[in-house]
């Protein structure tokens, strides 16, 4: 009983808590600017991701043991320490993106300027994990993340072409705009792969106390999860893809992107745009400081875990303020959240090959793993994984100056 | 025992369970005709940028000396004080709360997380 309530709760934490700012502005320029045609991105992108998540569950359930002390303990601090490094930037990079998310969110909302609204959202933020255990973070991330299914519900109200959506899960090459597109997609799959993601998972299911027993609902999580939050992405890209492409609207700013929502729901479409970014980015963000602090404190060897009280983790404690402080400070240089987040997700992309590869080498460690690592398959996704990583990594460096 | 497999990296933990920080270095003493004897573990930021070379290890020296509230550069722990190595974690007969290990933790509760409110101190 307590497993399926598990696997309940990881699905729709999953669904609830995956889609974010990176999501929301890759897929809606991606539709805005060539329709079904990057669903492809979207779909490599998430395969990825379940594999990678289902890696992370799977390592900590039957080792008890999350990704950043695993690879710091059986591959050295020399190895771990590029990846670390890299990491701690990506993630208060990312800790930004998010807030500048919420941020937005409350400006469309209330008419209030956006630079008002980093210190007080910072603040909140940092009470919700200050005060509140892991589990109360996990349900209302879960619960409220609920809500951008809205985006799923427009694209189907719009009556997209199913045939040309289903073309579009194919690559193709565009008619225009080259460099963009090869940028975007790039961008899709570095939202998607986001390190967050699976460097949070696997903590997270170490405070969840998973064990061997808990393989099943892990695979159960990452496959249904993953793709459910897919899903909401790639609704997200269809509502655009119907709405903008049209009008040849581009999305060059968030305040274009909050109109994706208003054919479909006349009355609500812009409420309702604003709510699911501003949702989206808290469950995201709470997520993305937590990480951030779990990956410190297990690389050091502290006392880590988000249910104890502050006095009992001081250096935890101080790792996750001092993120979303910087956080905030990066809001507050008034960079374009936009462009920001555009940036950062193809960083994700190019530094794929740094952050997984140590954690790949370990799934094959049958020492560690004994039954339960890797297989054929596994492998043989894993080394076109690596060298996919790779070839996009070398790839986005100069899309990230050419295509955007 | 593989003593860079199974020390070096590996996570501390005192004699109530509290986590204790990750061996950082070890000192060996090679013997004649005989596997090295393991003299001490090291913990710090410094034994650890030593792992880089000498000259990352000079600039860390210089740094802890400029900010760092520990008591020493380094923190020796004899191999006299292990209590035992465990597959994942190595148990020391030692008390964290007092120790130069935890002297970050120490000063940050008291000159930052403790005085903000809610912090959980009774």
């Amino acid at each position: 009983m307590k497993k399926a309530l598990q696997l309940a709760l990881g699905i729709v934490t999953s669904v609830g808590g995956f889609f974010d700012i990176g999501n929301l502005v890759t897929a809606a320029q991606a539709g805005a600017r060539f329709r079904f045609q990057l669903l492809w991105a979207l779909l490599l992108g998430t395969f990825l991701v379940i594999f990678l998540v289902e890696m992370a569950g799977r390592f900590a359930a039957v080792t008890g043991k999350a990704i950043p002390e695993a690879v710091r303990e059986h591959l050295g601090f020399r190895v771990w320490l590029g990846p670390f490094v890299v990491l701690v930037l990506l993630h208060v990079l990312t800790i930004a993106v998010e807030l500048g998310g919420i941020c937005f969110a409350l400006q469309l909302l209330s008419g209030v300027h956006f630079a008002l609204w980093v210190v007080p959202v910072g603040v909140l933020v940092w009470l919700m994990i200050w005060r509140t255990t892991f589990d109360a973070v996990e349900y209302s991330v879960a619960i409220i993340g609920m809500i951008t299914l809205a985006f799923v519900v427009g694209a189907m109200r719009h009556h997209p072409p199913a045939g040309e959506v289903m073309a579009g899960l194919l690559p193709s090459r565009p008619d225009h705009d080259t460099a963009n597109y090869w940028f975007l997609a790039v961008s899709i799959v570095g939202a998607l792969i986001a390190p967050y993601l699976f460097y949070f998972y696997s903590s997270g299911a170490i405070e969840d106390e998973w064990d061997r027993t808990y393989v099943w609902v892990n695979r159960g999580v990452a496959v249904i999860g993953m793709g459910f939050g897919a899903a909401i992405s790639a609704g997200l890209l269809v509502a655009a893809a119907m709405v903008f492409a049209p009008l040849g609207i581009r999305v060059e700013s968030l305040n274009e992107a909050a109109l994706v929502l208003t054919n479909a729901f006349p009355f609500w479409g812009f409420a309702l745009f604003a709510v699911s970014l501003g949702v989206a980015c808290l469950g995201a963000m709470l997520e993305v400081t937590l990480s951030l602090a779990y990956t410190t404190a297990q690389t050091f060897g502290w006392r880590w875990g988000e249910s104890e009280a502050p006095h009992r983790n001081a250096r935890f404690a101080t790792v996750y303020t001092l993120a979303i402080v910087a956080g905030c400070a990066i809001m507050l240089t008034g960079l374009d959240p936009m462009k920001l987040t555009m940036v950062t997700m193809a960083l994700n992309a190019a530094m794929l090959p740094v952050v997984a590869i140590p954690f790949l080498l370990l799934m094959n460690n049958g020492h560690l793993l004994r039954e339960h690592a890797n297989g054929v398959l596994s492998n043989v996704v894993v080394g076109i994984t690596v060298l996919l990583s790779i070839v996009l990594s070398v790839v986005s460096i100069p899309l990230l100056v050419v295509g955007s | 025992m593989l003593l860079i497999r199974d020390l070096l990296d590996r996570q501390l933990i005192d004699r109530d369970g509290e986590p204790m920080g990750r061996v950082d270095a070890v000192v060996l003493e090679p013997r004649e005709g005989a596997p090295p004897r393991v003299v001490e573990m090291q913990l710090g930021f410094v034994p650890l940028a030593r792992r880089f070379g000498p000259r990352v290890a000079s600039w860390a020296e210089r740094l802890h000396r400029r900010w760092s509230v520990r008591r020493s550069a380094r923190y020796s722990i004899p191999w006299s004080d292990v209590l035992e190595v465990h597959e994942h974690h190595i148990q020391v007969r030692l008390s964290a709360a007092e120790s130069p290990a935890h002297d970050w933790e120490r000063w940050l509760r008291r000159h930052v997380i403790g005085r903000l409110p809610g912090s959980g101190k009774a």
